[in-house]
């Protein structure tokens, strides 16, 4: 046993499987740490907990944004458009034909789903700048559309949404939006695990030499794509019946811009970077602008700021961050197991 | 680049210069049609047209030298109209005073265009000094898709720094001069409205002068080319970059400044100049000036229809339908792009 674990592959094994157990209990840690969050004061407040339901409703939007800006480096500029299109299914088959707002969500999913589908189809045969200017193009479109159709959408006039718990407390709300965070997380990390994710991420590295090793690779941005709209849709429910009310304002350029800053904040290519930092950030902000309401627009020029300084300077977001501390521990871990297993054995039998 | 890329673009210029002139054709065709059905429409086309040539003009500039696709261009228009009203309003006050003045009367607005040019190229200097100079020191790694966010940083941080300093009002002037509308082809056009085609054409005119005749110019195409090649030519990289932002820059406020009257200075004015904008760019092939200029008209034209026939909400809608069908067959462009490896970026 003492010679197996001597041998430099035995260690990296074991320092490998550390990390995968630190990382695990961290990330439980982060979910219960979430969970108690709204019971700890002075997070138990109304306002507190309002702000909690942005900020988890903003980690999961920044999830679904990631899923394709950083695996497969597509940058979905209309991403707003799409919680707008989930948002405008679900809420008017709630308003109009009384469906429960909980298959409304779901619809919302299919049918942004399905639009991201057809704008994949269009765009994504386009690189680059090209893909990226086309979705905000489709996006403008959408929100345009749903501008101008007021028998609808009633316009800027705004739609009466019905409500999806019957209270007016926060802390239901909460926890939904957290579960839906929670859903929205483990099932993008498990499709980037998976041979699919395989796929995107050689893509989003090297698309020449995806396609030159067989990945057919307008087939697997599609599916990166209309997947994460599909999120997008089923987030933007959440907000119509959160909120009660939807203006055509959700599909502004400007709320795909917030998403992207956090989402690069939080470090592009990690899904759950961008979840933590979403919280600070979004509580950071909502706070400020109590603070100052004063002073429109300062906390959008703090993001505009930060995104600026992690674009030039610090290009790994806070997941980088945290990526390089896990890296230097897993070395010392090494190092340490090296060590052991050298005392243990003074003499390790060559061959043996 | 090698010989074989320069013998094989023979041909290539040859085609594009008939389809540009084919595409030139129908846009010219199409306008006089309005011109005796509806002439308004021909009116709005050429003065919208003109603004949206300086626009897209400066975006496709930058692209081709720089490779960046500024997500920040229309916080220069809004820098621009800003700034013009704050130079025109003691103007107008000095002309509410004294009436008489004809000085006043016909240079008046120029003083405030003049200053929101050199602000804006004052502006375009300091974005490639303190943001793209560090970025292109630190990695030229995904250039293309890292700019782009990083404008869009920008974009959001001066739309809303613009909001935290001057609050949430629309400043604006009803006209810049005084006087009474012209006739033009039967329809009465404001002065305003015809001195932003004059400015407009006046503008294209010496840029293209600038671009094609002078030594500047020719370098700047150059780096457009071939950033290397033109490097060991002995062209100065960084001052080039300085040069074609803040000159990109300046044409965008300048364009913010001329129309002051059509769109007050607000935080969030730059959004449809800068989708027009891109639209233009996008439809014509992203880096190529002359095709810009050209696509200007023809995004123009296509706003100004919808307008007319179907409703003023449908203006981003059905350009935007055009463009997409458009790229569906000509994927880079009506009139191609010179810019080569951006597909990859």
């Amino acid at each position: 046993m003492a010679t197996e674990a001597a041998t430099p592959v035995a260690v990296m094994n074991q320092v490998r499987a550390r990390a995968r157990r630190t990382s695990r209990i961290a990330s439980l840690a982060v979910v219960v740490f979430a969970v108690v969050l709204p019971l700890i004061p002075p997070f138990n407040g109304q306002d507190y907990t309002r702000y909690l339901v942005s900020a988890a409703f903003m980690a999961a939007m920044a999830v679904a944004f990631d899923f394709t800006a950083g695996y497969i480096n597509i940058v979905n500029f209309g991403f707003a458009a799409f919680v707008g299109v989930g948002a405008y299914t679900s809420g008017l088959l709630a308003a109009d034909l009384g469906i429960s707002p909980w298959i409304g969500m779901l619809a919302g999913a299919v049918t942004a789903g399905f639009v991201g589908l057809l704008t994949g189809m269009l765009t994504l045969r386009l690189r680059g700048i090209y893909a990226a200017v086309m979705t905000w193009f489709v996006g403008l479109a959408l929100m345009g559309l749903a501008r101008n159709m007021t028998e609808v959408t009633r316009g800027s006039l705004g739609l009466n949404v019905p409500l999806l718990l019957d209270t007016s407390d926060n802390l239901p709300y909460y926890y939904v939006i957290l579960a839906m965070l929670l859903v929205t997380i483990t099932v993008l990390t498990i499709a980037t695990r998976s041979s699919l994710g395989l796929a995107f991420r050689a893509i989003g590295m090297n698309l020449q030499a995806a396609r030159a090793s067989g990945i057919n690779p307008t087939r697997f941005l599609v599916i990166n794509f209309t997947l994460s709209c599909a999120f997008a849709g089923w987030l933007g429910g959440f907000y119509a019946h959160y909120y009660g009310i939807l203006t055509p304002d959700i599909m502004l350029t400007s709320h795909t811009v917030e998403v992207l800053a956090v989402a690069y904040i939080g470090g592009r290519g990690s899904l759950w970077g961008p979840a933590i930092i979403a919280f600070p950030l979004t509580i950071g902000v909502e706070l400020l602008r109590t603070q100052f309401s004063n002073l429109p627009g300062l906390h959008l020029v703090l993001y505009g700021l930060l995104l600026i300084v992690v674009m030039i300077f610090w290009p790994g977001g806070f997941a980088g961050g945290v990526r390089r501390v896990g890296a230097r521990l897993e070395a010392r871990w090494e190092a340490r197991m090296k060590k052991d297993a050298a005392e243990a054995e003074p003499e390790p039998v060559p061959g043996a | 680049m090698t010989t074989a890329t320069n013998l094989r673009a023979v041909p290539f210029a040859r085609r594009f210069l008939t389809f540009t002139w084919a595409v030139i054709g129908l846009v010219v065709l199409v306008m006089v049609a309005f011109a005796f059905i509806q002439p308004s429409i021909l009116v709005d086309t050429l003065v919208t047209g003109g603004m949206w040539a300086l626009m897209a003009g400066g975006l496709a500039l930058v692209f081709g030298v720089m490779n960046i696709p500024n997500f920040a261009h229309g916080e220069f228009f809004m820098i621009g109209s800003l700034v013009a009203f704050t130079v025109f309003s003691p103007i107008q006050d000095a002309l509410l005073a004294n009436p008489s003045s004809v000085i006043l009367k016909v240079a008046g607005p120029f003083p405030g265009m003049i200053v929101a040019a050199v602000v804006g190229f004052v502006c375009g200097v300091l974005l490639e000094v303190v943001l793209f100079r560090p970025l292109r020191k630190r990695s030229r790694e995904q250039w293309v898709m890292n700019t782009f966010l990083l404008t869009a940083g920008v974009s959001v941080l001066l739309v809303n720094g613009d909001r935290l300093v001057f609050g949430n009002d629309f400043r604006g002037i009803t006209r810049y001069w005084d006087v009474k509308p012209i006739q033009i082809l039967g329809v009465s056009v404001s002065v305003d409205r015809a001195m932003v085609f004059v400015i407009a054409m006046v503008m294209i005119a010496v840029f293209a002068v600038f671009l094609q005749r002078t030594r500047t110019g020719r370098a700047m195409r150059a780096v457009s080319q071939d950033e290397t090649g033109a490097q060991m030519a002995g062209i100065g990289l960084n001052r080039i970059f300085v040069l074609t932002m803040g000159l990109s820059c300046a044409l965008a406020a300048l364009a913010g400044a001329a129309l002051l009257f059509m769109y007050p200075s607000f935080p969030d004015v730059g959004i449809q100049p800068l989708y027009l904008a891109w639209y233009v760019v996008i439809l014509a092939g992203l880096g190529n000036v002359q095709g810009a200029i050209i696509g200007a008209f023809i995004v123009a034209l296509l706003q100004t229809l919808a307008v007319y026939y179907v409703g003023l909400g449908w203006v981003d809608v059905l350009p935007t339908a055009f463009i997409i069908l458009i790229l569906l067959f000509k994927p880079s462009g009506l009139f191609g792009s010179e810019v080569k490896g951006v597909w990859e970026q």
